[in-house]
């Protein structure tokens, strides 16, 4: 696997580097390791609302070391194969950048929201375990946190890109860098070997009716984008209309009603979730 | 240098050989441990030793490069190239010249080298380490790097000498065998690796507390709490394991909750999901003086868990 990608037009590159998380999460989570009656439950919980360091606990879990590589892809059951000394460990080594708070702060809250959907989705699906839908709408725009760490320059041209032309995000990705944050997502899945599902989710999120193996789960995730912005919870990085696929609602087998009780839902959650980004 | 054996870094007394023409490494050698704790046996010509070498193995072996009849390389070379001696840790003493040229230690296989002039103390803690690390590396399970069966051994007698209560519990997995068989051995060792980690976690979650985790070997675990805490591991270590062991299916198998495997007899059978089944010993009173009733007792225990094809655990109730 290829430890870069190179832009387009610039020829600059995104490399794999450790990425930020979010200070808030990284004290709740320190107090709770600490407590030795706090349930790996509630930790898990509390991890779950940072997508950086949830990547971070699932790629350590599903690194070879561990010896079960890519076959842990929910937060909770990588808490009790990894212990608390190494989760402890990796929020010790994660370091924290403030400028980073600032400038994704409307994408923590949209991915948040995204996460949220996507469990309430996966539930009214019928699907098990619908904390791993959480996960992959948690990470679904990780790779836009990447560009804006690694390239802020090229990140900047973007988002002016998208105020100028009037288009999404993900279209001025591509003519900015030549590839979107679907293919950063790939390509940074892979590296850190999450389970195949997750990876997929995230890259096929914005195209759920080319994913090959778990077209289900990239299918709630592309819903669950859709939902978060009509909300117009957080913020993705444009304020464009996104395109809802009907191939997604046939795929989950929704009908109006089920969107209707998915959206009420929604609403009643999201606001337990603002709770948690102030 | 006199110390006693209960004040050492070992178990039991320690062994060692060294063969050398050099006296004064001998002597050096020789009064650094007490003979309580580490005997050496002084051979001045390698041919003489190697008889010895192979009747009456030694916990060490210490080999001077300046023997004439033979190169200690040679004679380290023999000895690692037998399985049955490949544990046994081998030091080789140099002057510098011999070491002005890298060596290749992919085909001197010794497990570390000592330079002249010898600094005692750093020779006697050099010879410390590698004893330590070879009791360390030669116990552990080579999967799971969990301490096996002379650490089991050794600590629960340890527990019993000093009259302390405890709760031992085995582990181990039902229908793991069928796991294996259909998914062959790559993906039994993940379950291995995950149970292990699973149940190092779980025990070592109560802080504060006596505790221990060691592989038996297969998939049988054993693990030490005291008895108050006992209960409460075994329901987390069933929760969580059964909440984890569906997703080291094939999702096929794992929707339908079992799969079709052959048996000894080569028979076409189904197989639940694996679970877990725990058997735990509690030593209140003093009751238990061997580690051989422990082992016994969670035998007979084991059968009962495995009565259930659900995981579950059987706490031994039998007062002294």
């Amino acid at each position: 696997m290829d430890e870069n990608l190179k832009t387009s037009i610039r020829g600059e590159i995104l490399q794999v580097k450790d990425l930020p998380t979010l200070p808030h999460v990284l004290n709740k989570v320190t107090t709770l390791v600490e407590d030795p009656d706090a349930s790996s439950e509630a930790i898990a919980k509390v991890i779950s609302t940072d997508q950086v360091l949830s990547a971070k606990v699932l790629k350590m879990v599903n690194s070879p070391i561990y010896g079960f590589p890519g076959r842990i892809s929910s937060i909770q059951h990588a808490l009790v194969l990894l212990g608390f000394n190494v989760v402890r460990g990796i929020i010790i080594s994660t370091s924290v950048f403030d400028m980073m708070v600032q400038a994704m702060k409307g994408l923590w809250e949209h991915s948040l929201g995204c996460a949220t959907a996507c469990n309430i989705i996966a539930r009214r699906a019928g699907f098990e375990d619908p904390e791993e839908y959480a996960v992959a709408g948690l990470l679904h725009d990780l790779g836009k946190v990447v560009t804006a760490v690694q390239l802020p320059d090229l990140h900047a041209s973007i988002l002016d890109t998208v105020q100028a032309k009037e288009i999404t995000y993900f279209q001025a990705e591509k003519d900015v860098l030549g590839f979107g944050h679907d293919r950063i997502n790939a390509w940074l899945a892979r590296h850190w070997g999450l389970p195949p599902n997750i990876r997929e989710a995230m890259s096929r999120h914005h195209a759920p009716q080319l994913a090959e193996f778990y077209k289900p789960m990239s299918c709630v995730v592309h819903l669950g984008d859709f939902l978060v912005r009509l909300f117009e919870f957080g913020n993705s990085g444009d304020d464009q209309t996104a395109y809802l696929r009907p191939e997604a609602l046939i795929e989950l087998k929704f009908k109006m009603s089920d969107l209707d009780k998915v959206m009420d839902e929604m609403s009643d959650q999201l606001l337990e979730v603002s709770d948690l980004t102030l | 240098m006199s110390q006693t054996l209960e004040k050492s870094l070992f178990q039991r007394k320690q062994t060692g050989f060294l063969l050398t023409p050099d006296t004064a490494l001998a002597e050096m050698l020789q009064k650094l441990w007490s003979s309580e704790v580490l005997e050496f046996t002084v051979f001045d010509q390698g041919g003489k030793a190697i008889e010895h070498l192979f009747n009456e193995p030694p916990d060490l072996l210490v080999v001077d490069n300046r023997l004439s009849d033979i190169s200690g390389r040679e004679i380290a070379n023999l000895v690692k190239s037998e399985n049955v001696y490949r544990q046994l840790p081998v030091v080789v003493c140099v002057d510098p010249i011999d070491v002005e040229e890298p060596w290749n230690w992919n085909v001197i296989e010794v497990d570390d080298f000592l330079v002249r002039p010898f600094n005692p103390s750093e020779v006697r803690d050099r010879i410390n380490l590698t004893l330590c690390r070879a009791m360390r590396a030669l116990d552990a399970n080579p999967l799971s790097k969990l301490p096996g069966n002379t650490s089991i051994i050794q600590r629960i007698q340890r527990l019993i000498d000093n009259g302390e209560e405890f709760a031992l519990a085995y582990c181990d997995l039902d229908y793991f065998k069928s796991y294996n068989d259909k998914y062959g051995f790559a993906r039994g060792d993940e379950i291995l690796m995950m149970s292990a980690r699973l149940i190092v976690n779980t025990i070592r979650s109560y802080q504060g507390v006596q505790s221990f985790v060691g592989h038996v070997g297969g998939d049988d675990f054993v693990f030490i709490l005291p008895p108050d805490k006992v209960e409460g591991a075994c329901k987390r270590i069933i929760a969580a394991f059964d909440d984890i062991v569906p997703h080291f299916y094939d999702p096929e198998d794992r929707q339908r909750g079992n799969i079709t495997s052959v048996d000894r007899e080569g028979n076409t059978k189904v197989f639940p999901l694996m679970a877990i089944s725990l058997a735990v010993v509690v030593n209140t009173d003093g009751r238990i003086q061997h580690y051989g009733e422990v082992s016994s007792i969670a035998m007979d225990l084991k059968k009962k868990a495995k009565e259930d094809p659900k995981s579950s655990y059987v706490i031994d109730q039998r007062k002294a």
